[in-house]
């Protein structure tokens, strides 16, 4: 982790000093009429599986529309993939288009000149954005620009073991829909059955904070920062915190590694687990005869609408020739279309950014009767909550100083809300002033 | 009491028989979980109920294992050969002749040592993308070409080799040249053998250079290979366990041949 931040700290050093970032743009082609190449990082093409096959299938689809440009598909871990854009930016390599987690939003767009797409495309982007959910463009935006165009992302939902559910005596049909419940059905779980009851993936090195964000944002809508505020350790979103520590204290909140939840509760040892529904293919899996899987949408504090926010990421330009915009644009048009959605949705299992395409019969409508869990997912559509991004060079320290101050409120022995409360002051002179 | 030599020798075995089996379980384990169909990877039984190549036939087919593995042995041996050289090179050079700054250069090159690949990684990346380096088993070489490591080791070496046996072969006419390949590297066939395996385990573990510089699995290394079963959404247990089992052979092979001197390296020099 901490080679990753030096790396990090290295490459944005050599980036200001190479005067890379923030470079004007020229006005885009109007169409492409000579062969041209434009580079393309991504990380589902870094890990094999259904992520790296769907994306090479889009690539080709999109190559065959546009037979005049060709993609060169540059694959790195979603960790790595920000330092490998940043180091070929240092060494004067083209990069065109990247595919960036939803956390380096406002450093892509301050500090590594990525294009404002309204600047770049025009009238395109809103002509494009018709159909997208309500806060479809509003998840890449900074200042009120869209830089970064929402690609594959999902939101957390409750994945249930439904064998765990009987053997406690509890109805796997009625997954509770309050914390309230989860705490009811943790503890029973936990007792009965001697397993695990419940865990978010909120914690672990590579979680994100998107659930953290959405279980946060869901009691009152209070964010993590206001401007460039720190505002995690304020009541509400204390109280969320309070809410998790009560059920750890409870018995209801399994107490295992950070970092093992996903194979916890694929091994059958948790009942439920809060977390992006972009797994549900290899949860499918590994419940495949061992034993029944549920799906549920994130609990709700009382009657508080949940506010799901978006793992996953968004595709940014950085090309500045004006014919390599145009091929970068088309691209990230066709990553975003109905077509693309159908192949994303259905084989990945991230969320489709064009709803209308659930009830379509060219697209997911048959997929979606012969996968009915998935509506869990597609119910938090309406309520999708843009993710809280960091500003300023220390983004990333601000974010895991949170994060660190979260779990240990929740593991620790101490008063949450003082735990939340230090972290935040000590986190706060790493904000930007302003 | 006294216990006799044959109780203490058979305690003795006992725990370290125990120490073994501790050292060999992970291993083991790799390599059943290897063997283990998806819905059998989170068993915690000793060995699968129903064994399968399964992983094995997947990890081949959605990568080019063997064309990974051929890379990493090419990179990690053209790096423990220049390593090697270089180092005789240089800690010939420091012990056979006196010459100003002759101490700081050593000093230098100690130095060297303590600074950490990662302040380099970015100007190394930099300078190879513009030989013409990137995405190549070359450019995974070409930086570590020379190790501080390997020169150190073979300085000191070198600095208890016979003055007399060198200054003979001087006397005798032979070159500088001449006398380091025929003279003092037969007589250091020890120290060269146990850095050139450190070199190549070394070599061999490599991550970051090479998940920074190589673009296409295909021209990736077995360490790199690796983490293509690994993501944010999950591992394939089985794949990786299958693929780590195919990534250590090469390695076990060298323990097996060189088992003797690969124990003395790492007595020699140290754990690394």
């Amino acid at each position: 982790m901490l080679r990753r931040q030096f790396l990090s700290l290295a490459v944005s050093t050599s980036l200001l000093l190479a005067g890379v970032a923030g470079s004007a743009s020229a006005q885009m082609a109007e169409a492409i009429t000579e062969p041209v190449t434009i580079s393309f990082y991504n990380y589902n093409l870094a890990s094999a599986g259904i992520g790296r096959e769907a994306t090479l299938e889009l690539i080709a689809k999109f190559e065959e529309a546009n037979p005049n440009v060709k993609v060169e598909p540059i694959g790195a871990p979603s960790n790595e993939v920000l330092s490998r854009v940043q180091a070929d930016m240092v060494a004067g390599l083209d990069v065109d288009v990247a595919q960036l987690v939803f956390r380096d939003l406002i450093y892509a767009a301050e500090e590594l000149g990525a294009q404002p797409l309204e600047d770049v495309a025009g009238d395109e982007l809103a002509k494009h954005a018709l159909g997208f959910v309500p806060a479809g463009l509003a998840l890449g935006e900074v200042d009120g620009k869209t830089y970064g165009l929402a690609y594959v992302f999902s939101t957390p939902v409750m994945f249930i073991n439904r064998d765990l559910f009987k053997q406690a005596g509890l109805d796997p049909d009625q997954p509770p829909r309050t914390w309230e419940e989860v705490k009811t059905a943790g503890k029973a779980i936990a007792e009965k059955t001697g397993k695990h009851g419940f865990f978010p993936g909120a914690y672990g090195p590579t979680d994100g904070t998107f659930v953290y964000q959405s279980i946060v944002m869901s009691n009152g809508g209070g964010k993590v920062r206001d401007g460039n505020t720190l505002t995690f350790a304020d009541k509400d979103q204390a109280d969320a915190v309070a809410m998790l520590r009560d059920l750890m204290d409870s018995g209801a909140h399994a107490r295992i590694d950070v970092g093992a939840h996903m194979d916890t509760f694929q091994s059958g040892n948790l009942g439920m687990f809060l977390y992006t529904s972009a797994i549900l293919n290899r949860m499918e899996s590994a419940a495949q005869g061992n034993f029944e899987l549920g799906l549920a949408p994130m609990p709700s504090f009382g009657e508080k609408p949940t506010a799901p926010t978006n793992s996953g990421s968004a595709v940014f330009m950085f090309s500045q020739d004006p014919v390599k915009q145009r091929a970068a644009w088309e691209l990230m048009k066709f990553l975003t279309s109905d077509e693309a959605y159908t192949i994303i949705t259905s084989k990945i299992g991230y969320l489709p950014l064009r709803p209308g395409i659930v009830n379509d019969e060219r697209y997911l409508k048959g997929w979606l009767e012969q996968n009915p869990k998935y509506r869990a997912n597609l119910e938090q559509l309406d309520r999708l909550t843009p993710n809280v991004a960091f500003g300023g060079p220390n983004y990333r320290q601000v974010e895991n100083m949170m994060k660190d101050a979260m779990t240990e409120a929740v593991f620790g022995s101490g008063d949450p809300r003082q735990v939340l409360k230090a972290a935040q002051e000590q986190a706060q002179p790493l904000m930007p002033a302003n | 009491m006294t216990t006799s030599p044959n109780t203490r020798r058979f305690a003795a075995h006992l725990v370290m028989i125990g120490l073994s089996a501790l050292a060999i379980f992970p291993v083991y384990w790799m390599v059943q979980t290897s063997f283990r169909p998806e819905s059998e990877v989170f068993s915690t039984a000793l060995w699968p109920a129903t064994p399968t190549l399964e992983n094995y036939r997947r990890v081949i087919e959605v990568m080019p294992i063997f064309g990974i593995l051929w890379n990493t042995v090419l990179m990690a041996a053209a790096t423990t050969a220049a390593q090697v050289v270089t180092g005789l090179l240089a800690a010939w050079a420091l012990v056979r002749w006196r010459f100003p700054g002759g101490r700081l250069a050593h000093s230098l090159i100690a130095l060297s040592w303590l600074v950490p690949f990662q302040v380099v990684m970015i100007p190394n990346y930099v300078l190879a993308t513009r030989l013409g380096l990137l995405d190549t088993i070359a450019g995974l070489v070409v930086p570590n070409a020379a190790a501080a490591f390997a020169v150190l080791v073979l300085y000191n070496a070198m600095r208890g080799f016979p003055r007399e046996v060198v200054e003979a072969a001087r006397m005798d006419g032979a070159g500088s040249l001449r006398t380091l390949i025929e003279v003092v590297i037969p007589n250091l066939r020890a120290p060269i053998a146990s850095v050139s395996i450190l070199c190549f385990i070394s070599a061999w573990n490599e991550y970051f250079w090479p998940l920074l510089l190589i673009r296409k699995i295909e021209n990736s290394v077995v360490q790199i290979g690796l983490q293509f079963f690994m993501s944010q959404e999950g591992n394939d247990w089985g794949l990786l366990m299958a693929a780590a089992t195919l990534a250590s052979l090469p390695i076990l092979l060298i323990y097996l041949v060189l088992q003797r001197q690969v124990v003395e390296s790492f007595m020699k020099s140290g754990i690394r």
